[in-house]
């Protein structure tokens, strides 16, 4: 069996077992969502004055987009804990399936997953009058930029759930979502923020996905924007890819 | 041609006090039913993982089919079929989804996957409930299906982990049938670990007993019983370790024994033409103003192998592995 059909297959059953059991994404879906709301009912009406954002709803879409990517990405490492528990992935293991798509199966069917969830999020918002500046075209590069983003994070739930095998991995896994949403322009443009803060996003990648997403929101297509948040990812992901393969490793020896 | 599973000086220490598997030489002839027997934390698991390529060992090398179990990993893991010790399912699949999943990984043709699904799935009974998630089958549909899932590729050597543990009889029954008719009709060989004498003594063509981590009797079951070569005659003696001892000193006296133990709450003497000594036990006994409970006569079983093998019974650990709700 070569990598590409395991991973397909391994992929299509991750998906099944969301069917499955839906529940875990409606609150996927529900936390950003009611987010979204509580934020632009709060700071929708002085955004313009305090920080010169005219349109928070645009401003607030890929904050809850992304929130979503990271809940649908973090119970993905919760799938694999179960899988480890059960044993199921012994029998994994065992089957002459490259190993590494065992878990390229489980990311990329968080990545589809993510992406689902991002048409749904996005799509309330603009039903809410969020806006986009860059029409449909730069609709489906925010869907394949949150895709992306969800791939990527992913791995670090499934780095923590190969390395412990552990329930409470998850949980972790979910920790590190706060820091990395949150220490970013998420609330407010990093121009107003005090300088500790304005660090820590300028080295948060998750602040350039930002960007480049209210990018086509609010502005319209900007190139250096784009560019910036696929580097972000791709770096996000190399170091998330490496964790997961060293997790990996020791699970095997 | 090689044998099945040759295995030359295995260990796994998990840590340098938890010596599992201790130095341990296989030799598996092709198309046989090897089983290997050992009480709880004998270190049977150990070894399955390590010969499926799940485990590194620590040292000594081994090969399966032929392939080095270590540098040759992958292309074992193409040969062979496993079931692991807890039947190793996934809940919210149907037994179809899990074979179909199964066989695909293991490269099946795709033209050929859904007859060989339908026919591992009459082959273990489940036609029935093929399509029902797997949460809600039984202990034996379970492990049935994890027997399948062992044969998606129709391997030609077989890993079994306790495979009957936990089952009733007619499970149990079941699973033995699937395994002989296997080795009979394909030459399947088996690699199976298991607690129960009546297994490897119905299955095995050939039998290793282990002992933490060791090897320390191995032949095949009318082999190790002949070894013996006295009847075995057991006395349950009540009133407390006290009194057994006293019993064993009584029967001390016994012209001819082979071997005297005690064992638990009875006394065993290994002694040849057994019928004829039982009146003498019984006045030895009498004379000692011993009580018993009860006096048997048996030819020698695995049990007794066992037992002289490991100085204690498997048997009595296996009662008290189900009071406590299962082996791990
Ligand atoms: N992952 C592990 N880490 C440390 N020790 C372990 C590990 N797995 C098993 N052991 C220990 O190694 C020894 C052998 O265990 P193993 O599981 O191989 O026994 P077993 O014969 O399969 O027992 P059972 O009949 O209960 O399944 C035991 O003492 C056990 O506690
Ligand atoms: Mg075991």
């Amino acid at each position: 069996m070569n990598f590409a059909s395991a991973t397909f297959y391994l992929a299509s059953r991750s998906l099944r077992e969301t069917l499955r059991q839906p529940g875990i994404e409606v609150s996927n879906l529900f936390i950003p969502i009611f987010f979204f709301f509580v934020t632009v009912g709060a700071l929708g009406g002085i955004a313009a004055g305090a920080f010169d954002v005219d349109n928070y709803r645009g401003f607030a879409l890929p904050v809850a987009v992304l929130q979503g990517a990271a809940g649908a990405a973090g119970s993905g490492g919760l799938g694999m804990v179960t899988d480890i528990e059960r044993g199921y992935f012994d029998k994994l293991m065992l089957s002459p399936a490259p190993r590494l798509s065992l878990v390229m199966g489980r990311l990329v069917a968080d990545g589809v997953r993510v992406t689902i969830l991002t048409v749904v999020i996005s799509t309330v918002a603009l039903i809410f009058g969020a806006g986009m500046e860059t029409g449909p075209g730069g609709f489906l590069a925010l869907v394949v930029m949150s895709g992306a983003f969800g791939f990527t994070y992913s791995g670090i739930g499934m780095a923590i759930a190969l390395k412990t095998g552990s329930p409470q991995a998850a949980q972790v896994g979910f920790l590190v979502f706060f820091p990395l949403l949150f220490l970013s322009p998420a609330f407010a443009p990093k121009e107003v923020f005090e300088p500790w803060l304005e660090f820590m996003a300028t080295i948060n990648p998750v602040t350039y996905i930002i960007e480049a997403q209210r990018s086509l929101v609010l502005d319209g297509w900007e190139w250096d924007k784009l560019g910036y948040s696929a580097a972000a990812i791709a770096g996000f992901g190399a170091f998330t890819l490496t964790l997961t393969m060293l997790a990996l490793r020791t699970r095997t020896a | 041609m090689s044998s099945a599973i040759v295995t030359q000086q295995l260990v796994k220490h998990y840590t340098p006090e938890i010596k599992a598997v201790d130095g341990i030489d296989l030799d598996v002839e092709r198309g046989s039913i090897f089983g290997f027997l050992g009480a709880n934390g004998s270190g049977k698991t150990t070894t399955i993982r390590m010969l499926t390529t799940l485990l590194r060992p620590t040292s000594g090398s081994g090969q399966v089919d032929g392939l080095d179990i270590i540098e040759d990993a992958a292309e074992v893991r193409k040969t062979i079929g496993v079931a692991l010790q807890e039947a190793s399912l996934d809940d919210i699949q149907t037994g179809r989804e899990l074979l179909t999943l199964q066989s695909r990984l293991y490269g099946v043709p795709a033209g050929r996957i859904k007859e060989r699904v339908a026919q591992l799935l009459r082959m273990v009974d489940l036609t029935d409930a093929a399509d029902r998630w797997v949460k809600t089958y039984s202990g034996g549909m379970k492990r049935r299906l994890d027997l399948a899932a062992a044969l998606v590729h129709e391997p030609k050597i077989v890993f079994l982990d306790e495979p009957t543990t936990g089952l009733d009889p007619i499970s149990r029954e079941a699973i033995w049938r699937e395994v002989e008719s296997l080795n009979k009709s394909d030459g399947v060989t088996f690699f199976l670990t298991t607690q129960y004498m009546e297994e490897a003594d119905r299955l095995a063509d050939r039998v290793a007993i282990i002992d933490a981590g060791r090897i320390v009797a191995e032949g095949s079951p009318t082999e190790l019983k002949a070894e013996i070569g006295t009847d075995v005659i057991t006395v349950r003696i009540p009133g407390g370790a006290e009194n057994v001892e006293r019993a064993k000193q009584a029967l001390k006296r016994l012209d001819g024994a082979a071997d005297i133990r005690e064992v638990a709450d009875s006394v065993v003497v290994y002694i040849r033409d057994g019928s004829t000594v039982i009146p003498r036990v019984v006045t030895l006994l009498n004379e000692a103003s011993v009580a018993m409970d009860e006096v048997t006569l048996k030819r020698p079983t695995l049990d007794d192998v066992f037992l002289r093998a490991t100085g204690h019974h498997l048997e009595a650990e296996e009662a008290q592995v189900t009071a406590e709700g299962g082996a791990s």
